[in-house]
């Protein structure tokens, strides 16, 4: 919408960061605000599209092009209450969201594509900053009670819609703080904990209740939770990282990246750590090992702490600067992307797997070995190939695992529960987002296994509505999915 | 006999007509099929169907229902890169298919090769559905609705009630009675004026360029009269034709439709007389002068001289008309010159190009959609605001020299054919006729073509200067 004219009269703006050598020092968040008559230009590149392909490229159904034009106009509130209306946490998917939407936008096709993200990110700051985000406690009262286990975006996403449709809401969060990965994943220099506090106390203030230090199946039994709610929301995550069992696995200093990240976050906050637990790349020459966006964090989360150097080592090959052939527009983009923590420098290698992790004497990794593979298609499937001879070793006193997730945590809640699981290990469910136990619902990363915060608003919202359903027998909830 | 189904057409119509509009090509091709095998007609037409059709399965349906045409448009458009944008009327289509702009033109990126794969797989969806069907050519399958079937897995409450006998029925016909074309159309050619009389006397003419001067009488049955002549001259001369005037023909009598049509540059008709309805349709450079009978003792301008739709989509040439025309009067008219002496409603509607002048009244919602070329109005009365569309098209005074001399040029020119008196009057009265006159001029091209006169003068390029007009 906006200007009809507009993506043929201005270019694609980037999100403003902080310079380098600044942000580096600190662990504010390396975003700045984008200045707002260059933001109604990139709101003016929207074009109105016929079929607007990022409705599909989000799983929200956020309304793109609608408040694209708002902005360009200048109508902030309105924006804001068209963005709210699909997403409730724009202030984390504007920050952390990789935007499949950008890949979808039909701009894309032959020129950079809106920066959706950075308009969203734009709306509801502004709408924080006027005082227009206020919370909206339900009018009336169903006297049913939710559960819902985990506190991530999910779990929040669920807690809001289910409160507001009149429920009374407890969310349960075993560490000590509630947010999920928002609270320990992400580094602060991505998304400050401010941005997650004050959501929280918007849903505190509508009557959400928040328990934490209280870890379902281990610390409180399953059949009280059963006991005392009339339904249950799972929304634990999928919390089992992907391991490496390769020789010298068990050496000091090789951790999986959600350890380094949160010990780095907890010191962010204050607190204390034992120096016999601490895992701090100061002085020392780091590898991450796997090239994606939890890479990306460690990384800052390194240079931040003083490392001597960083490699991220990638077993995929360099991805290409454009779109490859077959992976085209509207699909996700498969390209070489450049992270603030990449800004920051790095050494990434790519093609590269880690044969085994030497040790010194005292039992601390002191290097990798590493061999070069090739990808070769074999009957369909990819597998690497080790190039021989391509052995290499890389020194090190710090490795950190960030290879994904393999899917949610079994022992404890879920063996207790009793739910079934589909093949892949996650949390299998019905079309209301119901489990194979009566009553006990799911959502987000533990049903789908490891993905972007959108899904997990957009299947909370969905399972909202689901759990709202099952209770009241109608549902006036919206639903994305 | 095309049956356009409600769900296709342009990117540039508006939503509600896109949604709201028309009824699917299903039923009105269930009902064509009907009624025409019934009175045993199928077996003279061909029968096509059109309307978002995009898969082989929909070609096997329209057959079987029994069209034997079947038109694709948004779906090869698609195909080369069309991304249903809805703004082809806006010259901003950002795949470079619908629009002017040089710099957008420039990412077009369709290739003929994806065309042409898109029909090949609709072409393959097809046999295999005929070979399902035990169909060996397509003629067998046209009209075979007995093989048409419900698809008995829509379960769905809103399919429960709904009774496809109506679009299934098949008429009971006689044996042998044909249910698709079987039969060549005799369009009678052979026995049209052109065959029969004109191109023989105009043979010096056609082979060497020889003037020609011919006198026939004209009947209401002669229609289309002049266009295969046309095509002749055009056939050997292409779009140059023949010098002005090589050939004249002298028509008495009451012309039939589309006299003149498509009247190629060298073809000059004078017709004493009257015409019916689309005389002049496409004229390509001929020029065709009509007046009543000398005789004639009504007053030319006040009567009806020509039928409706004179001039339709005419590209070039002149026409000069002692008397009123009927409705439709020069629609999508780009470029001729032409004066009538009064028209009825929606003349020059969408008119693109050319010159109109019309000296008498006209009827209501003159200059619709008019976005190019130039009206002159003798508004005798006053009261030509009143029947003028205004949402696209200002009207001015007659003022500037340029206007002045081109208004009295095409006077002076229907004096000289038709021996009009109205004209003859007004050039006499010069002084105290030119403030009766009024201009209608198209907005946007009024804005062009004083981008494209300040160009000149400042020497930007001119199609640069244009572009920047048109996007405002």
């Amino acid at each position: 919408m906006g200007k009809i004219t507009g993506f043929m009269e201005f270019h694609r703006a980037k999100q403003p960061y902080r310079p380098v050598a600044e942000r580096v020092r600190d662990w504010k968040q390396v975003m700045r605000a984008f200045p707002e008559d260059e933001l109604k230009k990139q709101g003016a590149r929207c074009m109105d599209c016929g079929i607007p392909f990022c409705h599909q490229g989000c799983p929200l159904g956020n309304i793109i092009p609608d408040w694209n034009d708002l902005v360009y106009r200048g109508q902030w509130q309105e924006a804001i209450d068209r963005l709210h209306a699909t997403n409730n946490f724009p202030d984390f998917t504007g920050t952390l969201c990789p935007a499949p939407c950008e890949g979808a936008c039909v701009l894309g096709i032959n020129d950079d594509p809106v920066t959706i993200k950075a308009i969203e990110l734009a709306i509801i700051d502004h709408a924080f900053m006027e005082g227009w985000v206020r919370p909206e406690p339900p009018e009336i009262l169903t006297g049913k009670k939710v559960a819902i286990v985990g506190s991530g975006p999910a779990g929040l996403a669920a807690a809001q819609q289910l409160r507001r449709a009149g429920h009374e809401v407890t969310v349960f969060e075993r560490d000590d703080r509630i947010g999920g990965l928002l609270r320990y994943g992400i580094p602060a220099f991505k998304m400050e904990k401010k941005v997650l506090d004050r959501r929280l106390d918007q849903m505190r203030a509508e009557g959400v209740v928040f328990k934490a230090n209280t870890h379902i199946g281990v610390n409180l039994p399953v059949e009280e939770l059963r006991r005392n709610f009339d339904a249950i929301l799972l929304a634990g995550g999928a919390c089992a990282p992907r391991d490496l069992p390769v020789p010298g696995r068990e050496l000091k200093g090789v951790h999986f990246a959600m350890e380094y990240l949160t010990q780095s976050n907890r010191r962010c906050e204050g607190d204390a750590v034992p120096t016999d637990r601490e895992i701090t790349a100061r002085g020392k020459r780091v590898v991450i090992i796997g090239g994606g966006d939890t890479g990306a964090d460690c990384l800052g989360t390194a240079h931040r702490q003083g490392s001597r150097s960083v490699h991220q080592l990638e077993i995929m090959p360099r991805p290409p600067e454009h779109r490859a052939e077959n992976n085209p527009w509207p699909q996700y983009p498969y390209i070489y992307r450049v992270s603030s923590a990449h800004e920051e420098g790095v050494e990434r290698l790519y093609s590269v797997s880690t044969k085994r992790f030497i040790g010194d004497d005292q039992g601390c990794v002191k290097a990798l070995e590493l061999v070069k593979v090739e990808l070769v298609y074999e009957g369909g499937r990819a597998n690497f190939k080790e190039i021989p001879g391509s052995e290499f070793t890389l020194p090190c006193e710090l490795v950190l695992f960030a290879m994904g997730f393999v899917g949610p945590e079994k022992p404890g809640m879920l063996e207790s529960l009793g739910v079934k699981l589909t093949e892949r290990g996650n949390v299998g469910r019905d079309e209301n987002w119901m489990t194979s136990v009566p009553g006990v619902f799911t959502a987000g990363d533990m049903q789908r296994g490891q993905s972007l915060i959108v899904w997990a608003i957009a299947e909370a919202r969905a399972a909202a509505r689901g759990i709202d359903k099952y209770l009241a027998g109608t549902s006036d909830l919206p639903t994305p999915l | 006999m095309l049956i356009s189904g409600d769900s296709g057409g342009t990117g540039a119509s508006p939503l509600t007509s896109i949604k709201h509009a028309g009824i699917p090509w299903e039923l009105g091709l269930a009902e064509t099929q009907q009624i025409l095998v019934a009175n045993d007609l199928r077996g003279r037409i061909r029968v096509e169907t059109d309307g978002q059709l995009k898969t082989g399965r929909d070609v096997a349906i329209a057959a079987l229902l029994g069209a034997e045409e079947y038109g694709f448009a948004s779906a090869a458009l698609v195909a080369s890169g069309c991304i249903m944008m809805r703004v082809c009327h806006l010259n901003t289509c950002p795949v470079g298919i619908a629009t002017q702009d040089p710099e957008l033109r420039k990412k077009f990126a369709g290739q003929p090769e994806h065309v042409v794969n898109f029909f090949r797989f609709v072409a393959q969806e097809t046999r295999e559905l005929m070979a399902q069907l035990g169909f060996r050519t397509m003629d067998e399958m046209i009209g075979r609705v007995d093989r048409l079937n419900v698809k008995k897995a829509v379960d769905h409450w809103k399919a429960r009630g709904l009774d496809f006998s109506q679009i299934l029925y098949q008429p009971k016909t006689e044996p042998g009675a044909a249910i698709r074309c079987v039969r060549a159309q005799d369009h009678g050619l052979a026995q049209s004026l052109d065959i029969t009389t004109i191109l023989p006397l105009c043979r010096a003419a056609l082979e060497s360029k020889k003037p020609v001067d011919i006198i026939l009488p004209i009947r209401n049955v002669n229609r289309t009269v002049g266009t295969i002549l046309g095509s002749e001259v055009s056939t050997r001369y292409g779009a140059e034709g023949l010098p002005d005037d090589t050939i004249r023909i002298h028509f008495n009598g009451s012309a039939g439709q589309s006299l003149g049509a498509f009247l190629p540059r060298g073809i000059t008709f004078t017709l004493e007389g009257d015409a019916n309805d689309y005389i002049g349709k496409g004229l390509s450079g001929g020029k065709l002068v009509v007046y009543p009978p000398r005789q004639a003792s009504f007053v030319p301008e006040e009567n009806i001289l020509i039928g409706n739709v004179a001039l339709y989509g005419a590209t070039g040439g002149e026409a000069y008309f002692r008397g009123v025309a009927g409705e439709r009067f020069a629609v999508r008219n780009s470029g001729a010159h032409t004066v009538v002496e009064g028209v009825g409603d929606h003349g020059c509607e969408y008119m693109t190009g050319g010159r109109v002048l019309v000296v008498g009244p006209t009827g209501r919602n003159f200059a619709a959609g008019m976005s190019g070329g130039v009206a002159y109005v003798f508004d005798a009365a006053g009261d030509f605001k009143r029947c003028c569309n205004l949402a696209m098209v200002d009207i001015d005074s007659l003022a500037s020299a340029e206007d002045v001399d081109l208004v009295k040029d095409l006077l002076k020119r229907h004096v000289h054919y038709t021996g009009s008196t109205v004209a003859e009057k007004i050039l006499s009265n010069w002084k105290s006729m030119q403030a009766k006159f009024v201009k209608v001029t198209p907005k946007d091209y009024k804005r062009v073509l004083a981008a494209i006169s300040k160009a000149r003068q400042t020497g930007i390029p001119e199609d640069k200067a244009v572009m920047e007009a048109a996007h405002g």
